[in-house]
């Protein structure tokens, strides 16, 4: 059981993490997600042992790793470089961690030979144990990476950005390769990315991180179908995002034209400040004279674009205030619809699947003077 | 070469007086590019070493000197203590020499490329290095004097701090001296290359060691050590080689009581033997070409930088 209690860690000025409090539970894998710069990096290294917090303590089953240095911490760090030894051969590399520990040195030579090769195996580069780090495709050098952290058996497993510098192809292979490498060791993994679909794909729990803080921690598909705010919204990059006042029929006046609300939430104060926004696949385009029932919504907009992407294809629309909307299609569900270029439809939904958050009266004064 | 092949094969046959081929072109090219610098290098290094070896046979009597070959030269150079004495007393300070300036030079090396995070903080470090280069190498030598004589600088403050109680004379014309002046004067020489090594390298390899759970000695003997060997064997030549040619600093600092090759060479070559300063000029190249190659051989440069 890890517990990250109100970790707070600034660079100068800068406040990288701002109270940070999350637990994690043994064999957990964590998706940490968030934008470059919200301090998903700095969370792992205050882990690892590599920087020390201004305020609060990590705890690992209830002891404090305050006072712990890195190397005896027994947290295993795969950096996003993968910092291999480059001096070092596959095999070395990978027992540089049995044979040089400082607390337990493994000495025996059969039993390290025995272990090197076994995780090897595991990550399926048994044959490579000779080669030099130089004669490896990125790939490779990932999965060296990942073992020599591995063949120690750290309680947790930090992996940061551990896709972010293989092609689409091996990141595919790759995310497969880590949950089944989880599954087997049972280590809870932590991993950080900027990618939302690796996140959701990849973790048990997804923590999303913005400017320093937790936005929200949930289970993936809790995450990405009720996301708890705006930015979270705007990280899935699945959404399309509105803000506005609420009006007195339960409407919310965007400069996109006035969206009806979902009832159930049902908007506060008329004129308060609100941020909607509606998921991709939801939206269905219809021909702008048609009807719209009580329970849709709908927006008007001028087709654009599409976008075609195997079996899925993405409309692109103008809305009334110039931005882009996106609309997406699943082929294997329908015909792909063929829309004229410049001609205005209707965005419908289903008023239900719209959220709206409300708008803290600071944020919105701020927007109000932006604005101005 | 098989662009050129291929070139060949392709231009229509029987059909002579066509243009050149753009292989053969790119080829003459190249070579233009080479030939200054080959020039230079035949007229300047290659040829004054082959007259060398070819001058280290020749019959050298007291006034003169012919070019009847013979091996008398390098028979009197094995044979006399004097010059024998000489060989060793060379080795002997170069391999003193070398490890003083490892010893000292490589940990502000370390330091300087692996401690101080800031670039130009680092540069200014190794600028500093080589302020001392500012100051001809002659006036560097003899400065020594007045710091290391009987009333010299280091025997004042070491009496006033009361570590001892007369002055030290060994410390001027003698060894001693000869080392300590060309320790100061060169181990510039293997800061710089050793520095540049250790700050190239990436500091996540590091942090990827102590999270591997590898101790600070573990750590460098293990990764900054084999790292930074590249930067080592650069430095140890360039030692090396300035070291074994010295003769300017002995003569200084010794009182012309220690006689290295170098110095052998000057005093037969004023007194015009140049057959026999030949001989050792080629004892002293061969030196040097082994000390390189051997040192070369440790790491493979082309590899590493």
């Amino acid at each position: 059981m890890l517990e990250i209690r109100k970790v707070t860690k600034r660079y100068g000025s800068q406040t990288a993490l701002d109270h940070i409090s999350l637990s994690v539970a043994e064999g957990a894998y964590v998706s940490l997600l968030g934008p470059s710069g919200s301090g998903k990096s700095t969370l792992l290294r205050v882990l690892a042992g590599f920087e020390a917090p201004d305020e609060g303590q990590v705890k690992l089953d209830g002891r404090s790793l305050t006072t712990v240095p890195a190397h005896e911490r027994g947290i295993g760090f795969v950096s996003q470089g993968f910092a291999l030894f480059p001096h070092l051969s596959v095999f070395d590399n990978v027992g540089f961690g049995l044979r040089y520990n400082a607390r337990k040195p493994l000495r025996d030579g059969v039993e390290l030979r025995r272990k090197v090769l076994e995780t090897l195996e595991m990550v399926g580069l048994a044959p490579y144990a000779q080669r030099q780090i130089q004669q490896l495709s990125g790939g490779q050098r990932q999965r060296v990476a990942l073992a020599r952290t591995l063949v120690v058996r750290p309680r947790l497993c930090l992996l940061d950005e551990p896709l972010g510098a293989l092609d689409a192809n091996l990141r595919q292979r790759m995310t497969v390769e880590l949950r089944r490498i989880h599954a087997a060791l049972g280590i809870t993994f932590f991993h950080v990315t900027g990618n939302e679909m690796e996140a959701l794909a990849m973790g048990d729990r997804v923590v999303v991180l913005d400017a320093g803080h937790i936005l929200q921690v949930d289970a993936p598909d809790i995450v990405y179908n009720k996301p708890n705010s705006i930015a979270v919204a705007r990280f899935l990059n699945r959404y399309n995002l509105f803000s506005g006042r609420t009006d007195s029929r339960g409407g919310i006046a965007t400069a996109a034209g006035t969206i009806a609300a979902p009832q159930s939430t049902g908007p506060g104060q008329v004129s308060d400040f609100m941020d909607f926004c509606i998921r991709i696949d939801k939206i269905r385009v219809m021909p702008e004279a048609e009807a719209v029932s009580a329970s849709q919504a709908a927006l008007s907009a001028t087709y654009i674009t599409s976008e075609f992407s195997g079996a899925i294809i993405t409309h692109l629309f103008r809305l009334a205030d110039g931005r882009v909307a996106e609309v997406e299609n699943h082929l294997s569900h329908r015909r792909p619809a063929e829309y004229v270029m410049g001609q205005r439809y209707s965005l419908v939904w289903p008023r239900e699947d719209g959220i709206v958050f409300p708008v803290s009266p600071g944020a919105a004064e701020a927007a109000i003077r932006r604005a101005a | 070469m098989s662009t050129a092949t291929q070139d060949r094969a392709m231009a229509p046959a029987g059909k002579t007086g066509a243009p050149r081929s753009l292989a053969r072109q790119q080829t003459a090219g190249r070579w233009m590019l080479l030939a200054p610098g080959v020039i230079w290098m035949m007229l300047c290094l290659v040829l004054p070493m082959l007259m060398m070896i070819y001058v280290s046979f020749w019959t050298q009597t007291t006034f003169s000197i012919n070019s009847t070959l013979t091996l008398d030269n390098w028979a009197a150079f094995f044979s006399t203590p004097t010059y024998l004495d000489s060989l060793l007393t060379t080795v002997e300070l170069w391999f003193v020499t070398l490890a003083l300036i490892f010893v000292i030079g490589y940990p502000v090396a370390v330091y300087i490329g692996l401690f101080v995070r800031d670039k130009t903080v680092q540069t200014s470090l190794l600028v500093l290095c080589v302020v001392p280069f500012w100051t001809s190498f002659l006036i560097r030598v003899l400065a020594w004097r007045p710091m290391l004589g009987t009333d010299g600088a280091v025997n004042i403050i070491l009496l006033k701090l009361g570590l001892i109680h007369q002055p030290i004379e060994a410390l001027l014309f003698t060894q001693y001296s000869v080392v300590i002046g060309m320790v100061q004067i060169y181990v510039v020489f293997m800061v710089g290359p050793v520095a540049f090594m250790v700050s190239r390298i990436d500091r996540s390899l590091i942090e990827a060691a102590r999270d591997l759970g590898a101790g600070t000695a573990r750590i460098f003997f293990t990764i900054i050590l084999p790292l930074s060997m590249p930067g080592i064997v650069v430095g140890s030549i360039f030692v090396s080689v300035m070291v074994l040619g010295e003769f300017a600093t002995p003569s200084a600092l010794s009182g012309d009581k220690v006689n290295l090759l170098g110095n052998i060479i000057v005093t037969q070559v004023g007194s015009l033997k140049w057959a026999f300063a030949s001989v050792c000029g080629v004892i002293l190249t061969v030196l040097m070409a082994i000390t390189v190659v051997g040192l070369l051989r440790i790491v493979n440069l082309r590899r590493e930088i």
